[in-house]
């Protein structure tokens, strides 16, 4: 019905919900993030041959497993409506502690690994623990953690780099089998696939998406909205905690400001994935979408020279393309 | 045309014309071919089962929806392309079905929404409260609360309230004795033969006969939503014909078959229980027993509820099912679940649905420990649950797959009322489960409500609603000041001991 259309094109007040979801528009406004990740796939394959070259696809396969994981820990937050800033912090913290937990005090790696990430998740778990209990604003209380987190990581490392770590400790992130595929993606699948059936298929996911779409009547409905946030978050932290690991295996170094650059990365790819700050909505395909857009116009400007000077504003413009799209679609289709 | 040219009066006796109007939604047909006219200075009533449309014509023609195809004359002008705020302006207010209260500001600016008073641009503040507080007069709501903290009844009179005083000449209410008491409602008919004799038109959508039989004019009603019928003299109607009309098929109204329970040994003993003004020493309910809890807002019916279910806090308090021994009353909602006590709100909105989850989602909710195993859901499982008690509830919508916020206000309280029965509970507390319900529809409820006491469980229904009380209970608890003021069953059970104790309450 060709109405449906003019509907469309037609402000209506907040309270109007959806409009007819089914037009092609629609459809293309809720593929929006894959639609936009081709055609910039295509304009920099024109721009720079380079760009569809073997070497070019792994290395943004590696660069999108540490912003991608990053980006799971954020969006679990968001899914019950609240928000950790802290993660990227998190992330560099917890990995300069398992690095000195092997180099200070001698552990062996693997455990020093764990140590690492025990401490994320640990942070993670606080967390939670004073959103829900201390009823904290989640915006400010993670903001604060991650000045934190950001002042020890500088403490702890006294403003130097840390390098001397073991060959096995940075085997994941260097290993790479025929033809130069690296290794460290596989555990960013791992991750999407173990996070897509905890959404979608167990009781934990479910309550998550209730809890962020109406926290009342999810209390009502015999959901104990606390220990599912809580949950959140712990889970949240220990994938900074494996990010950071991942991070510091890849760049074979943890610097005193590690993991600081993804923080606005890390927020944007889930929210361009659709993932709602309001909570209760988006999903993991949604996440990988976001995460290799970014991924796709970081390699991208590098890759078709753009002068350093522009990157970051050329950058920054075509996320918000895919934020304003997205907020029409929700605005319009819901 | 925009509606500020609309404004001028002109010889049409509709003051609200449309013509071939349609609403569609994705696949759904919402209103279909629609043609009808309001009356300048009459109540004209809009009914319809569940889902009939009703909502979604009145949504057009305030401005708060875009129809289809047809066209919406105001005062004889056709109109396009307004929003709400222009139809406010032109003097068309619509009170929505769904409460419209922003919970974090006042009681008194909620009133004030988009009609602040203003002086050169910047809120008038001295005004708005001394408007608000003489709206408020009499209401017992505070100006300066927050709205959040108002229960359904106080937030449904301040949307009510911002429509009657706006000065507008059309007045549109959907469903707005849903939430409301008696007396309350009797103060709100008051006041609209007041507006109507200064020639305000109202459209009054209410599932209640006696109400539209009371109050209206004329009436149109809506069926699938094509218009199946309508009259232009509601007084010579009786209530069995309203229902025909509505329905398209004669109606036969539930009657529970009381039973005496006096002798039998209690299923629940409740003792010593406080929360905040309630105090209860002991209330037993027996096996298969329905006992209705009526009583003037915050008399304690409803907090009693709240309290069992643990959803207030309470200072002391035990429950023991059957020969258990007394433990304490739950703490939280999933307490209670698990200890066999489920408890529908009055409120679905706020803590009865999550809008964005399919009705699926929504039934199994509270079930979701039944449906899974070691923390993974079993999809047949959860199918099989939610697909049984959307069929026994009768929803009106394409499958149990479809987003709850695109049902029709009654359907969403079957939604509701289904996931509170998944849950299979010993003890069934149910606040105005009917609220919302057509006629037809109510009685299937109260059918499965009474069916369910027959295999044992023990029921609460909290209701203002007498109709609903007699026809469903074996005993009223009547609460006043926080306590069982007043029990009786059996053939004492009537309206008019119902309906006069509540005035002589309301008045002493
Ligand atoms: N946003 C929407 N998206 C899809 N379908 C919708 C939407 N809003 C309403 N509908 C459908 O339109 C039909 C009419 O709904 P409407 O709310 O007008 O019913 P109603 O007569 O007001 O019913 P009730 O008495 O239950 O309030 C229903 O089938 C409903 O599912
Ligand atoms: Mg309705």
């Amino acid at each position: 019905m060709s109405q449906t259309t003019t509907a469309v094109a037609k402000p209506t007040t907040a309270a109007a919900p959806r409009q007819g979801g089914k037009s092609t528009l629609g459809w293309v406004l809720h593929n929006v993030v894959w639609i936009w990740l081709i055609a910039l796939v295509v304009i920099f394959g024109l721009f720079n041959e380079f760009f569809f070259t073997t070497f070019n696809l792994q290395n943004i396969m590696v660069q999108a497993t540490v912003l991608g994981m990053i980006g799971l820990a954020v969006a679990l937050p968001l899914l019950v409506a609240e928000i950790d800033l802290s993660l990227p912090a998190n992330l560099g913290f917890s990995s300069a502690i398992g690095a000195m937990a092997y180099s200070d005090l001698g552990l062996p790696w693997l455990l020093a690994m764990l140590v690492g990430i025990a401490v994320a998740t640990l942070i993670g778990f606080f967390n939670g623990l004073c959103i829900t209990k201390l009823k904290m604003v989640s915006l400010i209380q993670t903001l604060s953690m991650m000045i934190i987190l950001q002042g020890a990581l500088l403490a702890l490392t006294q403003g130097r780099t840390i390098t001397n770590l073991p060959d096995a400790y940075v085997w994941i992130g260097q290993a790479a089998i025929g033809g130069g595929w690296p290794i460290m993606p596989v555990v960013f699948i791992i991750t999407l696939v173990a996070m897509a059936v905890l959404l979608r298929n167990t009781v934990l996911g479910r309550s998550i998406y209730a809890v962020g779409g109406n926290p009342v009547a999810s209390n009502s409905a015999g959901i104990r909205v606390d220990r599912i946030k809580i949950i959140t978050f712990t889970i949240a932290g220990f994938l900074a905690g494996v990010a950071g690991f991942l991070l510091a295996s890849w760049q074979m170094a943890i610097t005193s400001n590690q993991g600081s650059s993804y923080l606005l990365y890390a927020i944007a790819a889930p929210i361009i994935g659709g993932v709602s700050v309001f909570g209760g909505r988006g999903n993991i395909i949604g996440v990988l979408g976001g995460v290799l857009l970014l991924t796709v116009i970081q390699v991208g400007l590098a890759i078709i020279s753009v002068p350093s000077f522009y990157v970051g504003m050329i950058g920054g413009f075509m996320i918000f393309i895919a934020v304003a799209i997205d907020a029409i679609r929700v605005r319009y289709f819901g | 045309m925009t509606a500020e040219s609309a404004r001028q009066p002109s010889e049409d006796p509709f003051i609200f014309r449309v013509e071939n109007l349609s609403k569609r939604y994705g696949s759904t047909l919402a209103l279909r071919d629609v043609s009808l006219g309001i009356r300048r200075g009459m109540i004209h009533g809009l009914l319809g089962e569940n889902g009939a449309g009703k909502s979604t014509l009145v949504g057009l023609i305030s401005g708060q929806r875009v129809p289809s195809s047809g066209t919406i004359y105001l005062d004889g002008r056709p109109i396009e392309n307004v929003d709400v705020k222009e139809m406010e302006k032109a003097g068309v207010f619509l009170v929505t079905q769904e409460p419209m209260i922003i919970d974090h500001v006042t009681a008194a600016e909620n009133l004030m929404l988009g009609i602040w008073p203003s002086k050169g641009g910047f809120v008038n503040w001295r005004k708005l409260r001394a408007d608000a507080s003489r709206m408020l007069a009499g209401t017992g709501i505070d100006p300066q609360a927050m709205a959040g903290g108002l229960d359904a009844v106080a937030r449904r009179k301040l949307n009510i309230l911002r429509a009657m005083f706006s000065g507008g000449k059309v007045i549109i209410l959907d469903e707005p004795t849903a939430a409301l008491t008696v007396e309350d409602r009797a103060q709100l008919f008051t006041f609209m033969r007041e507006l109507k004799a200064q020639g305000v038109t109202f459209i009054f959508i209410s599932h209640y006969n006696d109400e539209i039989l009371e109050i209206c004019d004329a009436c149109s009603v809506l069926r699938d939503g094509a218009l199946a019928g309508g009259t232009e003299d509601v007084g010579s109607l009786t209530s069995e014909q309203l229902s025909e009309l509505v329905l398209g098929r004669g109606l036969v109204l539930f009657q529970r078959e009381r039973h005496a329970f006096a002798a039998e040994e209690p299923a629940v003993r409740l003792r010593d229980v406080a929360s905040g003004k309630i105090g209860v020493k002991a209330f037993d309910l027996r096996p298969g027993e329905i006992v209705g809890f009526t009583g003037l807002p915050g008399a304690g019916a409803k907090e009693l509820a709240r309290a069992i279910f643990g959803l207030a806090p309470t200072q002391s308090g035990t429950i023991a099912f059957g020969t258990e021994t007394q433990r304490p009353l739950p703490a939280t909602p999933r307490d209670a679940f698990d200890m066999g006590i489920a408890f529908l709100s009055d409120d679905r909105h706020r803590d009865g649905l999550v809008a964005q989850m399919t009705i699926g989602e929504n039934i199994s909710l509270s079930s979701l420990s039944v449906v899974a195993r070691a923390g993974f859901l079993r999809p047949e499982a959860e199918k099989l649950l939610s697909d049984r008690y959307f069929r026994a509830m009768g929803i009106k919508a394409a499958g149990p797959a479809a987003v709850v916020n695109t049902l029709s206000g009654g359907n969403q309280q079957k939604v509701c009322l289904g996931r509170v029965l998944a849950t299979k509970p010993r003890l069934l507390i149910l606040d105005e489960p009917t609220r919302g319900i057509d006629i037809g529809v109510k009685q299937d409820v109260l059918r499965i409500i009474d069916e369910l006491a027959r295999t044992g469980v023990s029921v609460i229904i909290v209701s203002t609603d007498t109709d609903e009380i007699v026809r469903a209970v074996d005993r009223v608890c009547v609460f006043e000041d926080g306590a069982i003021r007043e029990e009786f069953s059996g053939e004492a059970i009537s309206s008019e001991r119902l309906r006069q104790g509540a005035k002589e309450r309301a008045d002493g």
